[in-house]
């Protein structure tokens, strides 16, 4: 039978996952601090019907081999690195990081989780928490009556308590950065795991030499997704995906042919 | 026996064979630093015997087979990631890959750190420089045009980068991965590393269609043949002629 029919399923099903990539990209255009995916496809294995460079007669090689293809499968989804917007929101403990490092945070399961969604608030005991109740690390304790917080683009925070006019440093944010941010573990909620592919991270004070970037207080990030390009490769999953049913169908009319002849 | 019969039969493996060369392309249309393959026809005589044929035998004779595929080494468009380790190659040059089969050759310079700190593929396997395997250092790295790996100043290795004598073919392997045949690889002179960028899959949509359509419709000629020597010409011999009346 033809290989053909294969092949072509293989490249019709990559084009799906391609799209349901799309539309989840589309989907987080507006959450604070997404970082984008890709899918990267690969091919599969080819059958070598005629080796290259195998012998002709004793003298020559045949000038080419015949080797024909198996398909095409995705292969990984790299998350897009680049920085995404800054908008103002005002609000003092929002922050958004301009570089490639991460906030890192505690979860309920003691894992650390790392994030770009630089949104947080005090929980019951002052401590800076994400929006899911997950502190900040190291851990910034805002005094309960603080009537000023300021955060430098250092990481280093800052409360005016009431009755004072010179303000006292807190903490200090740090962020952590990875040799392969691509190959981060997404969650969900924002949050990234380390993995393997990722390599350990890095922490660092931000604004130093390590490019863990600086930190803009009452700023946030915007999703890095970029709606023209999602529109174009959207535009490109779905055509790929016809050229494949396409040649289905030229197979399938092949095969139809072929079994009028015997009749 | 009727041998435009046997040559319709033998153009009609060709054009199926064809097809699905066809079809790997179109569904690799996607596939970073993926390279086209096209199909080579050929015509071999049946009876390629010592004797000499007369020019009728040749002209029956003359098979169409599909005799090999050859890939396309036109460039593929650069497309930006944004990402440090994904390296796109201006040029005709190939990364080096080691794999457990041999060094393996790709265009496909989506590239990661492994948990020992080595660039590999996506697959896993580490990417060659000019003395072995790459260690990576930690934060975050750029990498000159000349394919040099440095962060903060510090050199951490030099990307192989890779062409081939004239007339090498090199084998698909799968993966985006090209073998060659030893003593082939010579340095690319002529290839540039473009950091953040990967590069597309060279296939052409609109000549792969055209391709198809081709392919499809020579097919259904070769398909009308067999059926006008099974129903118009055999049918009539063995059945039709022995009617005597």
């Amino acid at each position: 039978m033809f290989h053909a029919l294969y092949t072509a399923a293989s490249g019709m099903t990559a084009q799906q996952i391609n799209l349901d990539n799309i539309a989840n990209n589309l989907a987080n255009a507006s959450t604070s601090g997404f970082q984008s995916r890709r899918v990267q496809f690969s091919d599969l294995l080819y059958q070598s019907e005629v080796m290259p460079g195998s012998a002709a007669t004793q003298q020559t090689t045949v000038a080419a081999g015949l080797q024909v293809g198996l398909g095409t499968r995705p292969g990984n989804t790299e998350i897009i690195q680049t920085q995404g917007d800054l908008s103002s929101t005002g609000n003092p403990l929002d922050f958004a990081i301009e570089g490639t490092g991460f906030f890192q945070i505690l979860m309920p399961n003691n894992q650390i989780g790392y994030t770009r969604s630089g949104s947080f608030q005090p929980n019951a005991q002052g401590a800076l928490v994400t929006a899911n109740g997950d502190a900040l690390q190291p851990a910034i304790t805002v005094p309960a009556n603080a009537t000023n917080i300021t955060v430098g683009s250092d990481g280093t925070v800052s409360a005016t308590l009431p009755g004072q006019t010179n303000a006292s440093q807190v903490g200090t944010i740090q962020l952590a950065t990875f040799a392969n941010p691509g190959g981060l573990n997404s969650i969900g909620n924002n949050i990234y795991l380390a993995t393997t592919a990722s390599g350990d991270p890095v922490v660092g004070t931000p604004g130093g030499a390590d490019g863990l970037g600086t930190i803009q207080q009452g700023m946030l990030e915007q999703a890095n997704v970029n709606i023209v390009d999602e529109f174009v490769n959207m535009i490109l999953a779905q055509r790929s995906y016809e050229s494949n049913s396409r040649v289905v169908k030229a197979a399938d009319e092949m095969l139809q042919g072929l079994n009028q002849v015997a009749q | 026996m009727d041998s435009g019969y046997y040559a319709a039969s033998t153009a009609l493996i060709a054009r199926t064979q064809a097809l699905d060369t066809i079809a790997n392309n179109l569904a690799n249309a996607s596939t970073v630093g993926y390279r086209a393959q096209h199909n080579d026809f050929s015509s071999v005589l049946a009876q390629a015997s010592g004797a000499p044929d007369s020019d009728l035998d040749q002209a029956i004779n003359n098979y169409g087979i599909m005799s090999g595929t050859t890939l396309d080494e036109t460039q593929g468009a650069l497309q930006k990631t944004g990402n440090d380790l994904d390296m796109a190659i201006q040029g005709s040059g190939f990364f080096v890959v080691q794999t457990s089969g041999g060094p393996m050759y790709t265009r496909n310079g989506s590239f990661q750190v492994s948990s020992k700190g080595l660039l590999t593929t996506a697959a896993g396997d580490p990417v060659l420089g000019d003395k072995g395997t790459i260690s990576m250092p930690p934060g975050s790295v750029s990498i000159s045009p000349d394919g040099t790996l440095s962060s903060n100043g510090a050199v951490a290795g030099k990307l192989k980068l890779v062409s081939f004598t004239a007339g090498t073919q090199l084998t698909s392997a799968g993966e985006t991965y090209y073998s060659a045949p030893p003593n082939t690889e010579t340095a690319a002179t002529d290839s540039t590393v473009k950091q953040g960028m990967l590069e597309s899959s060279n296939v052409n949509p609109v000549t792969s269609m055209v391709e198809l359509i081709t392919a499809q419709r020579s097919a259904e000629m070769m398909q009308r043949e067999l059926t006008m020597y099974s129903s118009e010409m055999d049918k009539t011999a063995t059945q039709e002629l022995p009617k005597v009346n």
